[in-house]
C-alpha cells in the first residue's frame, strides 16, 4: 500500500503545524519522520492515521482518498508513544480487541481469534505473558504488546509515534533491531516518528527531515547524512561546528580575521561552513603556523574530544581514543578542516551547499569539487 | 526482622508512626462510631431475642424496610447513570456557564435537607407545578415511594459526579484513540474501554449515594406523606417509636437497620475490590 501525501496543511489557531507538505511513501517502505519537537512530524503521522483532520490537501492510500474514510475504516495500525494499552485487559485481550470489536458479520470465530492472538504473541515473544495485565510488564514488553495489538487487525499501513521514546537506551537499541527485522519479514508500509537521528538513520529505508512544518529533505540515510540539502539537516543529523565565513575568489575565509579555510567553487558572499567534529584535524605547530589554541581535552567512551579556540570560534574536535590525543589544554595547534559544507548565508531559499575543498600538506591550488 | 515477623501483621516500612497512627485511628473510630453503635445494640438487647424479633417483624416495620431499601437502591442506580452523564459533560466539553453548572452539582450537599424536602413537596404535590401536570396523566408522585425516590436522587447526585469526575479527567485520550484505530465504534469504545476504567469510581459513588439515601430523613418526610405500609421509611419509624417513648422498639429497628446497611455496604465494597483486582493494579 503506497501513501501519497499532497499539499497537506494544518493550523492550530494562528500556529501553522504543517505548511503544504508533499510526500510519497512507497509500498513496503519503512520511513522515518525526523525532526525536533514542533516540526510537525507527529501531526503529519496523526493526519495519515485520521486522528487529526488537515485544513487542506489530500492523503491517498493506494490511489484512494483516505480522508473520506473514518479512521477505524482505514486499516491503519497505530502504536502510541506511551503504549495506550487497555489497563483493565490482559495482554491477550488487548491484542484480541481489534478482532473482537469487528461487526458480527466480519468477526472471526473465537478459536480463530485465539489462534491469531497467540501467533502474534509468539511473534513479539510474549506468549508466556498472555494472562498478565499491562501494569505487570516492563516498558519494552508493553511496547511489544502495543505492536502486536496494532498488527492484529492486519493493517495496510503501520504508524508508530516515537515508538521507543519512553524506553531506556539499551532496550531501545534492542527493540529497534527487532522492529527492523519484523518489518523485513512482514513488509507492511510503515512510518515512524522520531527525534533521534541515530534511530532514524539506523532503522529507516528513507528519512524525511522536517522543520517548522516543512520537509527539509527526503532521502536514504546515506543521502541525508552525506548530502544534506540544507544547513538545518546538516545540523540536526549530528554534531556540527558552525563557522561564520566569507567566500572570495574560490576560497573560504574566516569572517572575522580572513584566514583561508579551504577552497570552494561558488559565488562570493557571506557563508557558513559546517564541519563535523571528526572532520577536523589538529597538527602540532609552532607559534608562526598555529591557528588555534586547545582549551579543554576530555574522553567520552571511544572518542577523545577537544575544544579548540579557532580565531574566536570554539570548535569541537573528536579523535578516536586509540590515537591518544597528543595535546593538552593550552597547546597551540594548526587546525585543518578535512571535510565540510559551505552554505551561502544570503540566499535563504534553499541554496545548494558547496563542498569545502581542504588545503592539505602542499595541496596545489583550489580544486573544484561538488558533492 | 523482628518487627517484620511479629504476628505477621506489620509490614516493614520506612514510614515511622505506625503504632501511633493505628492507635489514634482505633481510638477515634471507637469513640465516634463504635461506642454509640454498641450502646444502640445494648439498648436493643434489653428486649431479649423474643422481644427483639417481635418488635422488628411487625408488618409495618417490614414494609418500611422494603420501602427504604427499594427507594434507596433505585435512587442510587438513577444517580449512577445520570451522575455519570453529568460528570462526562463537565469533563469532556467546554460551554458557557460550565462553572455555574459545576457549582449547582454541590448544592444538595450544602442545602439543609428539610429545605430540599419542602421545595420538592411544593413542586410535586398534586397542586404543584410538576405534580399538577403529572396528576393529569394519572401519575401521583408526592406521598408515594416515587416521591421518596425523587428526594433521594436529589440528595445523592453529588456523590457519583464527584467520584467519577477526577477519574474521567485522568483517563488518557490515547486509549480512546487506540480503540478507534483498532476499529471500535463509539459505543464499543465506551462500553469496553472507558466504562471499565471508571467502573471502580462509579461503584464507589453508587455505594456512597446508596448509603446516604438509606439514612436520609429530612428531605424525605415532607414528600413521603408517611402513610404506614405505603410511604413510611425506616428512619421515620424509629423517630415515631421514640416519640411514643418506645425506646427499646426504636433501638431494635435501628439495630436491624444497622445490620442491613452494614451487610449491603460490605457487599458493595467486596464487589468494588473484585472490580479493582481485575485491573491488575
Amino acid at each position: 500500500m503506497n501513501i501519497d501525501i499532497q499539499a497537506i496543511t494544518k493550523r492550530f489557531g494562528a500556529y501553522t503545524a504543517l505548511n503544504s507538505v508533499d510526500l510519497r511513501i512507497g509500498s513496503g517502505e519503512l520511513v522515518a519522520l525526523l525532526g525536533p519537537s514542533g516540526s510537525g512530524k507527529t501531526t503529519l503521522l496523526r493526519i495519515i492515521a485520521g486522528l487529526e483532520t488537515p485544513d487542506g490537501g489530500t492523503v491517498l492510500f493506494g490511489g484512494e482518498d483516505a480522508l473520506q474514510r473514518h479512521p477505524r475504516d482505514r486499516q491503519v495500525g497505530f502504536v502510541f508513544q506511551h503504549y495506550a494499552l487497555f489497563r483493565h485487559m490482559t495482554v491477550f485481550d488487548n491484542v484480541a480487541f481489534g478482532l473482537q470489536v469487528r461487526p458480527r458479520s466480519q468477526r472471526p470465530a473465537k478459536s480463530v481469534i485465539a489462534d491469531r492472538v497467540n501467533e502474534l504473541l509468539r511473534l513479539v515473544q510474549l506468549d508466556k505473558l498472555a494472562t498478565r495485565y499491562p501494569s505487570q510488564l516492563s516498558g519494552g514488553q508493553r511496547q511489544r504488546v502495543a505492536l502486536a495489538r496494532a498488527l492484529a487487525i492486519e493493517p495496510r499501513v503501520l504508524l508508530l509515534d516515537e515508538p521507543f521514546g519512553a524506553l531506556d537506551a539499551k532496550v531501545r537499541k534492542e527493540l529497534r533491531r527487532w522492529l527492523r527485522h519484523l518489518h523485513d519479514a512482514m513488509g507492511i508500509t510503515s512510518v515512524f516518528v522520531t527525534h533521534d537521528q541515530e534511530e532514524a538513520l539506523e532503522l529507516a529505508d528513507r528519512v524525511v527531515v522536517m522543520s517548522q512544518g516543512r520537509i527539509e529533505q527526503v532521502g536514504t540515510p546515506t543521502e541525508v547524512y552525506r548530502q544534506p540539502a540544507t544547513a538545518f539537516v546538516y545540523d540536526f543529523l549530528g554534531d556540527a561546528n558552525r563557522i561564520e565565513c566569507r567566500v572570495e575568489g574560490g576560497q573560504v575565509r574566516l569572517a572575522s580575521q580572513g584566514q583561508p579555510l579551504g577552497g570552494v567553487s561558488g559565488q562570493a558572499g557571506p557563508a557558513v561552513v559546517y564541519v563535523r567534529p571528526h572532520d577536523i584535524e589538529l597538527q602540532p605547530a609552532g607559534d608562526d603556523q598555529a591557528t588555534g589554541t586547545v582549551r579543554r581535552v576530555y574522553e567520552v567512551g571511544p572518542l577523545v574530544r577537544a575544544e579548540v579556540d579557532y580565531a574566536g570560534t570554539l570548535l569541537e574536535v573528536a579523535v578516536p581514543a586509540d590515537d591518544r590525543m597528543p595535546f593538552r589544554a593550552g597547546d597551540r595547534v594548526r587546525v585543518v578542516l578535512r571535510r565540510g559544507l559551505v552554505f551561502p548565508a544570503d540566499r535563504p531559499d534553499r541554496p545548494e551547499p558547496m563542498a569545502l575543498v581542504p588545503f592539505r600538506g602542499g595541496a596545489s591550488g583550489p580544486v573544484v569539487q561538488r558533492l | 526482622m523482628a518487627a517484620a515477623t511479629a504476628g505477621g501483621l506489620r509490614q516493614p516500612s520506612v514510614l515511622p508512626g505506625f503504632g501511633l497512627t493505628l492507635g489514634i485511628t482505633l481510638t477515634y473510630l471507637s469513640l465516634i462510631v463504635l461506642v454509640p453503635l454498641a450502646a444502640l445494640v445494648a439498648s436493643a438487647a434489653g428486649l431479649g431475642w423474643d422481644g427483639f424479633w417481635k418488635s422488628v417483624l411487625q408488618p409495618r416495620v417490614l414494609a418500611a424496610f422494603q420501602i427504604s431499601l427499594a427507594t434507596a437502591l433505585v435512587a442510587a442506580l438513577v444517580n449512577a447513570v445520570f451522575g455519570l452523564v453529568v460528570a462526562w459533560v463537565l469533563v469532556r466539553y467546554d460551554f458557557p456557564g460550565k462553572k455555574l453548572v459545576d457549582a449547582i452539582v454541590d448544592l444538595p450537599f450544602a442545602l439543609p435537607t428539610a429545605v430540599a424536602g419542602i421545595a420538592l413537596t411544593g413542586l410535586y404535590a398534586p397542586n404543584g407545578w410538576v405534580g399538577g401536570m403529572l396528576a393529569s396523566l394519572g401519575i401521583k408522585v408526592a406521598f408515594t415511594p416515587i416521591g421518596i425516590t425523587i428526594a433521594l436522587i436529589f440528595i445523592g447526585l453529588p456523590f457519583v459526579v464527584r467520584m467519577v469526575e477526577p477519574v474521567l479527567q485522568d483517563f488518557e485520550a490515547e486509549q480512546e484513540e487506540a480503540a478507534g484505530m483498532l476499529g471500535a465504534g463509539r459505543l464499543a469504545t465506551f462500553v469496553r474501554v472507558i466504562l471499565p476504567a471508571i467502573l471502580p469510581a462509579l461503584l464507589t459513588g453508587f455505594a456512597m449515594a446508596f448509603a446516604r439515601a438509606l439514612g436520609e430523613y429530612g428531605s424525605v418526610i415532607f414528600i413521603a406523606g408517611n402513610l404506614p405500609m405505603v410511604s413510611e421509611i425506616v428512619p421515620l419509624l424509629i423517630v415515631i417509636r421514640l416519640e411514643q417513648y418506645d425506646y427499646g422498639g426504636a433501638a431494635a429497628v435501628a439495630t436491624m437497620m444497622l445490620g442491613v446497611s452494614f451487610a449491603l455496604l460490605l457487599v458493595i465494597n467486596l464487589l468494588q475490590q473484585w472490580v479493582r483486582s481485575r485491573h491488575g493494579s
